[in-house]
């Protein structure tokens, strides 16, 4: 999918910028790579199909990088957070060049081998919206990450170059927009359960917080000894607190890409919480993280008329 | 007879020097009866309390946490309690969908010429946190499997 344009693009601004960041096919059959284009002969390399999982502003925040003018591929989600980025002062405007993806929606391996058992590269021919399986007809949408079935944006808000056309609103999926709903549906001893049962799973490896590319802090407050917030230990209690202190830093910034839970060793559905905490900003802050780049963060403002019913 | 093995909740109590600390102090001058269930913690400000002091207190073992600042407009910094309301907001409906009991974390204002009002609070905090018994949920726990 784009290949056509992205080569074009990439050879008129390859001087121009000294690397793009973009995908390339990797060496897992439905799984693209990171890859960083810096020389003419790599352009070929470059593509972007239903498999450009990764969140690619990540590699932003890389050293080498923030010093460097840079293209960087972006699907809607990923412009949301390069514009956060932007916001936060992480890099600099002038460094960047958005290349913007108008985004059909990642393909979920899981999901693909739940219908199809073992899954061979051959059988499958890929289109925008659908894919052919031996022949049979599929849609794109029953197969989606999760992230993507809540997605609302599928083109970046802001970009210096679009790859094809803006794509229309994505339709609201089952389970999609509504994700948060069957959770917050339960009674609280049954969230509570829930909840517990997922964070017992949990081994700290911390693959959600390292993948996240807004959680860039030096020092994470897991990590922070003096004063120590909580144990190293997975325990159950502490991963809790791990969580519900890691969805509180994301508060008002997180674009809801879906890098932690894709990241998850265990599946464990750790989105929840930070897309609970943007739920309740965009229906009381009136904020959505990454649209634009001069309303100021949720947690940085305030307005006299904020909730303040929970509060004698 | 008061009975020994009963239960009392552990309250902590992180109250703004400038408006509910001096509340507090004026309760206490003014000899209004409250329960001794609160721990208190002085804060320059409510703006200023990072909710992990009040995750960590949980942590730590406390059944209920509550936070005190100025009434809205009152604030010696001028914005810190609005700031700290956005905050604060985000922090108590995150624990409730985590299936935390609100009566956990509570807030108030409470203005340095409120010692009834103080007390009143105070009694109601306890009362809610007697309701819902000893604090599990986000208590720290040691690792048998680490």
């Amino acid at each position: 999918m784009y290949e056509r344009a992205l080569t074009e693009l990439a050879s008129k601004i390859l001087g121009e910028v000294e690397g793009i960041i973009g995908y390339a096919p990797g060496s897992l059959p439905f799984h693209m790579r990171p890859f960083l284009c810096q020389r003419e002969e790599d352009i070929a390399c470059l593509s972007f199909n239903h498999f450009a999982r990764p969140n690619l502003a990540r590699y932003l925040l890389t050293l080498e990088m923030r010093k460097k003018r840079v293209a960087i591929v972006v699907k809607g989600c990923d412009a949301r957070t390069v514009i956060v980025l932007l916001k936060e002062g992480q890099v600099k405007r002038e460094n960047l060049y958005l290349i913007g993806a108008p985004c059909h929606g990642m393909v979920s391996v899981s999901k693909l081998e739940e219908r199809f058992g073992v899954l061979s590269p051959p059988d499958f021919v890929w289109e925008a919206d659908t894919f052919t399986w031996r022949g049979e007809r599929f849609a794109i949408r029953d197969f989606l990450e999760d992230s993507c079935e809540r997605c609302a944006y599928p083109n970046p808000p802001w970009y210096d170059a679009l790859l094809g056309e803006e794509l229309p609103k994505p339709p609201v999926l089952p389970g999609g927009r509504d994700y948060l709903g069957r959770i917050k549906a339960l009674p609280l001893e049954k969230r509570w359960e829930f909840f517990a049962q997922e964070m017992e799973k949990c081994i700290r490896c911390y693959a959600c917080r390292n993948s996240c590319p807004l959680c860039y802090c030096t020092e994470c407050f897991v990590d922070q000894t003096r004063p120590s917030w909580l144990s190293q230990a997975a325990t159950r209690n502490e991963n809790l607190f791990f969580h519900l202190g890691r969805s509180l830093h994301m508060a008002g910034r997180c674009t809801e890409c879906g890098a932690c839970e894709r990241a998850c060793p265990l599946g464990i559905p750790i989105g929840l919480l930070p897309l609970y905490v943007e739920e309740l900003i965009r229906e009381h802050f009136a904020f959505e993280a990454g649209m634009n780049l001069d309303t100021p963060a949720p947690l940085l403002t305030y307005r006299e008329n904020d909730p303040n019913e929970f509060i004698r | 007879m008061v009975e020994l093995n009963a239960w009392e909740p552990k309250i902590v109590a992180f109250l703004c020097h400038w408006c509910s600390y001096a509340g507090a102090d004026l309760a206490g001058v003014s000899r209004i009866q409250y329960p001794p269930n609160i721990r208190i913690i002085r804060v320059p400000c409510s703006g200023a309390i990072n909710p992990l002091y009040i995750l960590k207190a949980f942590r730590e073992g406390a059944d209920g946490v509550l936070v005190s600042g100025c009434h809205p407009g009152d604030c010696h910094y001028l914005s810190g309690n609005y700031f700290a309301r956005r905050k604060f907001f985000l922090l108590k409906e995150l624990l409730i969908f985590a299936g935390i009991e609100e009566e956990r974390l509570q807030f108030s204002w409470v203005s340095a010429s409120e010692g009834q009002k103080f007390s009143q609070v105070i009694e109601q905090v306890v009362e809610g946190v007697k309701k819902i018994g000893p604090s599990k949920k986000g208590l720290k726990e040691f690792a048998f499997h680490v």
